[in-house]
């Protein structure tokens, strides 16, 4: 059982097992230390990742407020996903917030397999687009600001 | 502002802008309660009443009158720089009154008609409700305000609630008053059902249709009632007059309010 | 002549006067018809002088006018804007004084009045609408008292419909023309004078003081047949038969937005229904807030405040108040009292300033037939509307062992501030009642001079309650305000809390967002004391920023406890939290457990709950053992102002706790 196929795999049971090879060919384990920075806002990205262990935090800079993270990455989530949509930059800064350990995709070569290999793409990318469509979501949810106290006036 | 705070002495001011003077003498009219009201707290500013005047800041200013000077229109945003709660009294102050009336005319030749040295007069083209200036943190709706409603946002004032002010269309309190409806068993031209109530039904009790005189309530379907009244053979020109009254210029009413033509 | 009950007498005409004398001497002011303002109102009458003899109603929709009609006769109208319900229930009652000295806080009901009166004229739908609202305010969860009293002091003489008007469908309603039932005295007017029927022992003792004489089967007949004629006049324009099914299937009905365009949300058709029992309590304080006294007065769904909470509306539209009044009127209402909220009097219609009649919409929104016509050349028809199956009804909460509805005393002794606008009170000296609270209830706070608010308990301790308070608004303000040895005086608990009966082994699913996890405490506290070693319990919580979150130090101890698994994560936060970052469902939406067998519990946002709800759902959780604690505007927390209205239920009286099930389509519907 590999990282990316089976039922534990992040493509689940989609790829074949070329394609598998192929993505493998194209892949290698990192790990980070707590308070690596794993990327930096609006820096080229040479890895789509996938995380195994630990925690990533995505955070964007407000000047005033500092940085504010806006997400978590936790096991089995994607990140870098920018990094194979152009301009291939990094839409968040993203920290380690304890050791952790990924799976990263070199974004160029994973992109000239997806438009060299059509039935690569038609995994690759649903899988992708059901991650950002949950974190899309999940943003609309938090622009909701639903916890935050609902209030008037002092007294009207 | 909480229990502490009743210890406290709290500064009241009424200011007047463009308006006849008769709500901030609803003030003087609440007697016993007013009695009451100047042990706990400090007038510091009613021309109308008190010969002293001490001027801001103020806990409350309560406001009346409308916008209808360039002088007024910087006075305001002073006043309102001193004033922790800006309290806007009466259908001038809350939707610039029946002077108003003049946004629809010529101000210029209404002026040269008038006056025998118009170029003496500064005067707006327009007379605007008060919270077209500046901040409003209440409003007493009325020609003139209720008693009862000031009394009501005074107490709420000292006592740090919010203020008990209706919200429902007059027709609430024709009801719990037990007047029937004018408009039903009459056939009047009634503003009731799109008026904030607050007067405690007076007019219709009186066998008086509804004249509008606090205004519209937040969303009033002018629309639909014009329509009845339109199907009762009302011309366009009456129901225009309808609604050009004490509060012509508050925005729902400004939409269908034509005030008649001035004759020479 | 011998009076025997169910058989009738004749008085002429010109004995009526002796009518008037015997309810007076039995002590009684009467109430009747009476001509004031161009109508015939109801108001006290002195004898038959004030009786609006020769004098008709003419009624359609939008339209009432006086024309003159039999001149002998004095009923010969049929209803006018006025119900009795004004006497019963008058538009204005003061409820209770309270006053703070120092730190003590008394509060005292105020003696209901009830004035021994006799109500002249009453007709059939009147009778029904007074039966409608006796279920409502006297028989119902908790009886009013200030209801009670006035009713039982009210001897009711009816007299049977021989007119009707366009706007009657009392024979739709099933509540007249014929009056049958709930009277003292009955009458029927006939040519030269009145059928007499006692309906009551009362009402035969006062016709034994009457110089009557026995009814000639002629005079029977005369008025069998006037009343007969009315029915055949009325005819039957509403189609009862499965209208509440029909109504609820159609909350998504596009007519409800077209009668809002005509709609004014004036209030009247509300004002004027003599069932409408909405309210809403106000406070007459000095100018020190020191001393108040808490009044009730007429409300109405259409009211702009009526639905509204701290910083929302859960109905800000015209066509949501519209849908919740006539939804209520003919089919929640049954799901509540057992009988249509409507009697067919047509008061609604009448005095509508702009003409909306309810017959029309009814049968333009929930049409008996559910497929639409057929258009020339189309094919397509609109879906046939199956109205699930009725919901199982709801498990009330059992009202004097579960429920108080009586004020109580308790004193602050700690305020914890738990986040920059929350507060925890510790309350001690309570009612034996209050350290009974089930989690999951609440109380309602009453300060004097502010209105009252609605508290879920945070904790039920041995000795004392726990109460968490955001201040949202100047009343929640004002009681995080309160310090150390302040008094506070509460009605509960009130509601009906968490199904702990339901646990029963189950894994355990707690879902908290926000202040949302304060009713859960209590619950998760309870889960944790009576946990098994084969039971699991799942604990998801969700705050805005780490700094909002409440209850750290016991969220703390419960994620070290055995056998619970606990995440929690914030919306957002800064550099320094190291822990999650996202939304409450990510916590559980990609994990691993089945939740078929499990139970879970969820507070929060509504909105968060929704998704929540999803989420359990494709983990496997049944709609069954998903329960929410539902928020809504409350004032009275026992069911009788109406203010808490969701569908079917209300919140204070039948939830606050729900389970998805019991929800159904109310669960996430814009504007109910």
């Amino acid at each position: 059982m590999s990282e990316f196929t089976g039922s534990r795999g992040w493509f689940g049971d989609a790829l074949s097992q070329q394609q598998e090879l192929r993505l493998a060919s194209l892949s290698r384990s990192a790990s980070f230390a707590a308070a690596d920075v794993v990327a930096h806002e609006g820096a080229p990205l040479t890895d789509l990742g996938i995380l195994r262990l630990g925690r990533l935090a995505l955070r964007l800079f407000v000047p005033g407020r500092g940085s504010v993270t806006i997400l978590t990455v936790e096991p089995g989530d994607v990140f870098n996903w920018s990094s194979v949509v152009p301009p291939y930059r990094s839409s968040s800064t993203i920290v380690a917030v304890e050791p952790a350990e990924a799976m990263l995709i070199d974004a160029a070569a994973l992109r000239q397999a997806l438009a060299d290999d059509p039935t690569l793409a038609a995994v690759v990318y649903p899988r992708l687009l059901a991650s950002v469509s949950r974190r899309l979501q999940a943003t609309r949810t938090q622009l909701l600001d639903l916890f935050a106290a609902e209030r008037g006036s002092e007294w009207t | 502002m909480g229990r502490e705070s009743r210890r406290a002495d709290v500064r009241v001011g009424v200011a007047r802008f463009t308006s006849c003077g008769g709500c901030q003498l609803t003030l003087v009219g609440l007697h016993d309660a007013l009695l009451a009201l100047f042990e706990r707290v400090s007038i510091v500013e009613f021309a109308e009443v008190l010969s002293p005047r001490s001027g801001g800041p103020y806990d409350v200013l309560l406001v009346e009158g409308s916008v209808a000077t360039p002088d007024q229109a910087r006075r305001i945003v002073e006043l309102r720089r001193q004033a922790r709660a800006l309290v806007v009294i009466g259908a001038c102050a809350t939707t610039g009154g029946i002077q108003a009336l003049r946004n629809w005319a010529d101000g210029d030749a209404w002026r040269a008609a008038v006056y025998p040295n118009p170029e003496f007069v500064a005067a707006l083209p327009t007379s605007t409700p008060i919270a077209d200036h500046v901040h409003v943190d209440a409003e007493l709706r009325g020609c003139p305000i209720d008693p009862g409603q000031l009394k009501e946002v005074l107490t709420a004032v000292l006592v740090g609630r919010r203020p008990q002010l209706a919200e429902t269309a007059v027709c609430a309190e024709c009801k719990r008053r037990g007047t029937p409806c004018l408009l039903v068993d009459r056939g009047l031209p009634c503003l009731g059902p799109v008026t904030q109530a607050g007067c405690g039904a007076i007019c219709p009790a009186f066998g008086r249709a509804c004249y509008g005189c606090f205004g519209p309530v937040a969303t009033p379907n002018v629309a639909a009632l014009r329509a009845q009244l339109a199907g009762q053979g009302r011309s366009d020109e009456e129901l225009g007059r309808l609604f050009a009254g004490f509060t012509a210029n508050a925005p729902a009413f400004r939409a269908v309010a034509q005030p008649p033509e001035h004759n020479e | 002549m011998d009076v025997i009950l169910g058989t009738p007498a004749y008085l002429p005409r010109t004995r009526l006067p002796y009518l008037f004398t015997a309810l007076q001497a039995a002590g009684r002011r009467i109430i009747g018809p009476t001509i004031s303002d161009g109508a015939i109102i109801y108001d006290e009458i002195r004898g038959v002088e004030d009786l609006p003899r020769g004098w008709a109603d003419q009624q359609s929709a939008g339209h009432y006018r006086l024309v003159p009609g039999n001149a002998d006769r004095y009923f010969g109208y049929v209803v006018g804007p006025t119900s009795f319900k004004r006497f019963t229930f008058p538009p204005t009652v003061p409820l209770w004084r309270a006053r703070r000295e120092g730190s003590e806080v008394t509060t005292e009901a105020i003696e209901p009045e009830a004035p021994a009166l006799a109500f002249l004229g009453v007709r059939g739908c009147e009778l029904a609408a007074i039966g409608v609202q006796d279920r409502v305010l006297r028989d119902g969860f908790v009886a009013d008292p200030d209801y009670a009293a006035r009713r039982a002091a009210i001897f009711i003489v009816a007299v049977q419909c021989t007119v009707s008007a366009s706007t009657c469908f009392c024979t739709s309603m099933g509540t007249g023309p014929e009056v049958t039932t709930g009277y003292d005295i009955a009458l029927t007017e006939l040519n030269d004078g009145y059928l007499v029927e006692a309906g009551s022992e009362a009402g035969r003792r006062l016709m034994d003081t009457l110089p009557l004489t026995p009814a000639e089967s002629v005079q029977q007949d005369e008025a069998k047949e006037s009343v007969a004629a009315v029915r055949r006049t009325i005819g039957d324009p509403v189609a009862v038969e499965g209208l509440p099914a029909r109504l609820l299937a159609r909350l998504d009905d596009a007519g409800w937005a077209a009668v809002a365009e005509r709609c004014l949300g004036c209030t009247n058709c509300t004002l004027v229904c003599p069932t409408c029992f909405c309210t809403s309590v106000g406070q007459v304080s000095d100018l020190d807030g020191t001393d108040s006294i808490a009044e009730r007065t007429w409300d109405s769904c259409f009211s702009p405040t009526f639905a509204r909470v701290a910083g929302g509306d859960f109905r800000p539209r015209l066509q949501d108040r519209y849908r919740q009044w006539l939804t209520h009127k003919f089919s929640t209402w049954v799901d509540q009292f057992g009988s249509f909220g409507c009697v067919g009097c047509g008061r609604c219609v009448t005095w509508c300033p702009v003409g909306i009649d309810v017959r029309e919409e009814l049968a333009r929104i929930a049409p008996v037939e559910t497929v639409a016509p057929v258009v020339a050349g189309e094919t397509i028809q609109r879906p046939v509307a199956v109205p699930a199956a009725p919901p199982a009804p709801i498990a009330l909460p059992v009202v004097g062992s579960t429920v108080s509805a009586d004020f109580s005393r308790a004193t602050v002794t700690r305020i914890k501030p738990e986040t920059v606008d929350t507060y925890t009170l510790h309350l001690t000296d309570l009612d034996p009642r209050l350290l009974a609270t089930q989690p999951g209830q609440f109380v309602m706070v009453e300060q004097p001079a502010f209105p009252p608010v609605p508290i879920s308990v945070s904790r039920i301790g041995p000795s004392g309650i726990e109460l968490t308070v955001r201040a949202a608004g100047p009343a929640t303000k004002a009681i995080t305000m309160l310090a150390p040895g302040d008094q506070v005086s509460l009605r509960g608990p009130l509601g009906r809390g968490w199904p702990l009966a339901e646990l029963d082994g189950r894994d355990v699913i707690l879902v908290a967002g926000g202040l949302g996890l304060a009713p859960l405490r209590p619950l998760v506290e309870a889960v944790l004391a009576r946990l098994v070693p084969s039971q699991k319990v799942r604990l998801y919580l969700g705050a805005r920023t780490p700094a909002d979150r409440l209850f750290v130090a016991d969220a703390a101890a419960w994620a070290r406890t055995a056998g619970v698994d606990f995440e929690e994560t914030v919306d957002r936060a800064g550099s320094d939290w190291t822990g999650r970052v996202g939304i409450v469902t990510h916590l559980f939406d990609e994990a691993e457990w089945d939740g078929r067998d499990a139970i879970a519990f969820v507070c929060g946002p509504e909105r968060m709950m929704q998704a929540v709800a999803a989420t359990l759902t494709r983990r496997g959780v049944t709609p069954e053992h998903t329960w929410l604690t539902m928020e809504r505007h409350m004032e009275c927390g026992i069911g009788l102002c109406g203010h808490c209205q969701l569908g079917r239920v209300f919140v204070c009286r039948d939830g606050p706790v729900f389970s998805v099930a019991e929800l159904g389509d109310a669960f996430g519907q814009e504007g109910l």
